[in-house]
């Protein structure tokens, strides 16, 4: 049986290419349009790495990062950030909120940009599965 | 007391009237001869001389002559022999205050002395008066010689032109800044010209007017308005104009016209439009940029699909062909064969599902691409709005028609509230229609976007007539609403609460044409509770 990735992103363009390249690599892609139905599909899926977008609507990419890693349950599921903003900016914004009292989050397993080649996404997913 | 020089070469009445003038209480000196009182005279001065006319040498006549040469002022009495009229005449003509005949009656003396006396005081009073009303003229001319040059440095100094003119209309003043203004010299300005030359059209017309008594409404012919000058080089001058009449009690004297010099504010206007235009340019470049990097992300990964899709369709319908063990094929050809066609069949199916799926997602981003453009066209064209008459309820009527299928499709009442007591009024309806479109289009996402599925999501489409002069479209809805962020960027350029799928240009679209029409926009919101757009558009009916 073929490992699950579960990608979270709200835009279906982005959904259609990365489970594309998912697949192509021999993959089986889960998705979920927002972080809500995110934590749902990693409780149903049991997914082996998780393609995550953190600017969705309603800060719903952050909040699901920060609570599956906060959480003993999921927080070894690798998690490659794939977002339009530069991992800098992410990583100040989590910064931000470990000091606002939240309890500090590790950095994610990987960060990719936004656009990212095929390739380079492939390379990755293979690298956390085999 | 009182000085008094007493002239008579007789030695016997010196003597007599000394005594008598004397007790009368005057500070006498006596001459025995004309030429004596004269020296005397002039060392020392005596305001009344009493001088007998007969006497050897010089006569009296010929004294009261030299003292009134010296002195006018001075009361000379003239005494003369008993009948000597002429004497006395001529004396009178030349000047002595009064004659006293001989015998000198000491009565009579003291009469003409005392007559003198007033003379002098009355004399000193008037020259008192005199100096004073003097002194006086020579004070307010010097105020007025400061006034006037404080005026004239006034006028002279102003940053703004000033030229005045008289009721001919002749140039009487024509500060430097007007010179500097208009290019021409005060002299010249002065000599050959007239107010026509220098104020805006139209106003020295109307000055003639006044000066005519054809316009008596003259209180403010020109005030603070923008208007253009011409120079001595033909350069057209922008200034500030203003304008007044000079009058005397009711009677115009003149005018006078202030300009201000506008031409270094236009150009730091023009550069500030400039630069902002640059910033506007710039701000717009960088959305545009973002979007269309967002759309050919999508067209990338689109084509990324199909690509592998062909490839894979290819290479997999080869490797395919190669496991199959041909030969079995003549032992059981026909069940080989079919298990290839199946085999072929599944491949080409998975193959043809995901070149579908890339194409579509080739296809979705084509839609963006057309979409973002044709906003971003109607946006930035300078479309002259076609107006007709048109009832506002027809394009209401036409939106909901249009978006009806769309609400069933989200499970969301599109309601009609359409006022008939609207009438036709001007507007345009292609610019119109596309308004609310927008505006219920959005009312119908942010049902969509709304994640409280207890409501029973609406849509309302109203129209109103407000009063005789104005219309009214609503559009409320109780989807996802806004907070006021939010509410705040929504008429910003390439702002979107929609994520890739709104270009942020629809609601700077549809202000545009609100404006356009005169009209204006509103937007009340609650998060959770909904939303109001409001379009407000002058309308008589017509």
């Amino acid at each position: 049986m073929a490992k699950k990735v579960l990608i979270v992103d709200d835009d279906v363009d982005v959904r259609t290419f990365v489970s594309s390249v998912v697949e192509d690599i021999g993959y089986k892609p889960e998705l979920a349009k927002d972080g809500e139905e995110g934590i749902g599909k990693i409780k149903e899926e049991k997914p082996a790495l998780i393609i995550l977008d953190i600017l969705m609507p309603k800060e719903s990419g952050i909040k699901m990062y920060r609570a599956l890693k906060t959480d003993s349950q999921f927080s070894d599921i690798p998690v490659i950030v794939h977002s339009g903003i530069a991992k800098r900016t992410f990583l100040r914004s989590q910064k931000a909120l470990d000091e606002f009292g939240d309890q500090p989050v590790p950095e994610p397993e990987a960060y990719l940009e936004k656009p990212v080649e095929p390739e380079e996404l492939g390379a990755m997913i293979k690298k956390f599965l085999s | 007391m009182s000085k008094l020089l007493l002239i008579d070469d007789e030695d016997g009445i010196r003597k007599v009237l000394s005594i008598s003038l004397k007790s009368d209480g005057y500070d006498v000196a006596t001459a025995a001869s004309g030429q004596q009182g004269i020296d005397l005279f002039q060392k020392e001065f005596f305001p009344i001389v009493l001088t007998d006319i007969k006497m050897p040498g010089m006569d009296g006549i010929e004294v009261l002559r030299r003292i009134k040469e010296i002195n006018p002022e001075v009361e000379v009495i003239v005494i003369t022999g008993h009948g000597d009229m002429k004497s006395a005449i001529q004396s009178l003509h030349l000047g002595a205050s009064d004659f006293l005949t001989k015998p000198v009656s000491d009565q009579l003396l003291s009469i003409a002395l005392k007559r003198a006396e007033e003379r002098l005081k009355t004399k000193k009073t008037l020259n008192n008066y005199a100096n004073d009303l003097w002194n006086m003229v020579k004070e307010k001319t010097k105020e007025i010689k400061r006034r006037y040059e404080f005026e004239d440095k006034l006028v002279q100094r102003s940053i703004d032109g000033i030229v005045a003119t008289d009721k001919e209309e002749n140039i009487i003043i024509f500060n430097s800044a007007a010179e500097e203004m208009f290019g021409y010299t005060v002299n010249e300005a002065k000599s050959a010209m007239n107010a026509g030359n220098f104020y805006p059209e139209g106003i020295s017309q109307k000055i003639s007017d006044i000066f005519a008594g054809k316009d008596r409404d003259a209180s403010d012919i020109f005030v603070g308005d923008e208007a253009s000058v011409t120079a001595k080089s033909g350069e057209a001058v922008p200034v500030r104009f203003s304008c007044a009449m000079l009058y005397e009690g009711d009677k115009p004297i003149g005018s006078v016209g202030f300009f201000q010099d506008l031409r270094k504010i236009k150009h730091l206007e023009k550069e500030l439009i400039k630069s902002e235009r640059l910033a506007a340019i710039g701000q717009t470049v960088a959305g545009l940029a973002h979007g269309v990097k967002n759309i050919l992300n999508g067209l990338k990964g689109g084509l990324y699909i199909v690509n592998t899709a062909l490839k894979n369709g290819a290479a997999g319908l080869a490797a395919e062909n190669k496991k199959i063990d041909y030969s079995m094929t003549s032992a059981l050809p026909f069940q080989a064969r079919s298990l290839k066609r199946i085999i072929d069949n599944n491949e080409t199916e998975r193959q043809q599902k995901k070149l579908k799926t890339g194409w579509e997602m080739v296809e979705r981003n084509i839609h963006k691409v057309s979409d973002l453009v044709l906003d971003l066209l109607s946006y930035s064209k300078e479309r002259e709005p076609e107006y007709e008459k048109y009832n506002p309820n027809i394009i209401a009527d036409e939106v909901c028609d249009l978006m009806e299928s769309k609400a069933k499709e989200y499970d969301i009442d599109l309601i009609r509230d359409i006022d008939r007591e609207m009438g036709e009024i001007y507007l345009d309806p292609k610019g119109m229609h596309s308004c609310l479109l927008n505006l219920v289009s959005n009312a119908i996402d942010a049902c969509v976007f709304d994640l409280d599925t207890q409501k029973h999501w609406h849509v309302k489409v109203m129209t109103r007539r407000k009063n005789e002069s104005g219309v009214a479209f609503e559009v409320v809805d109780n989807g996802c609403g806004m907070d006021e962020e939010t509410q705040s960027k929504i008429f910003a350029e390439f702002f979107s609460t929609k994520g890739t799928r709104g270009t942020g240009l629809g609601l700077l679209v549809t202000q545009k044409i609100v404006k356009e029409h005169g009209g204006t926009m509103y937007v009340a919101s609650q998060p959770g509770k909904g939303t109001i757009f409001t379009i407000r558009l002058p309308g008589k009916k017509v």
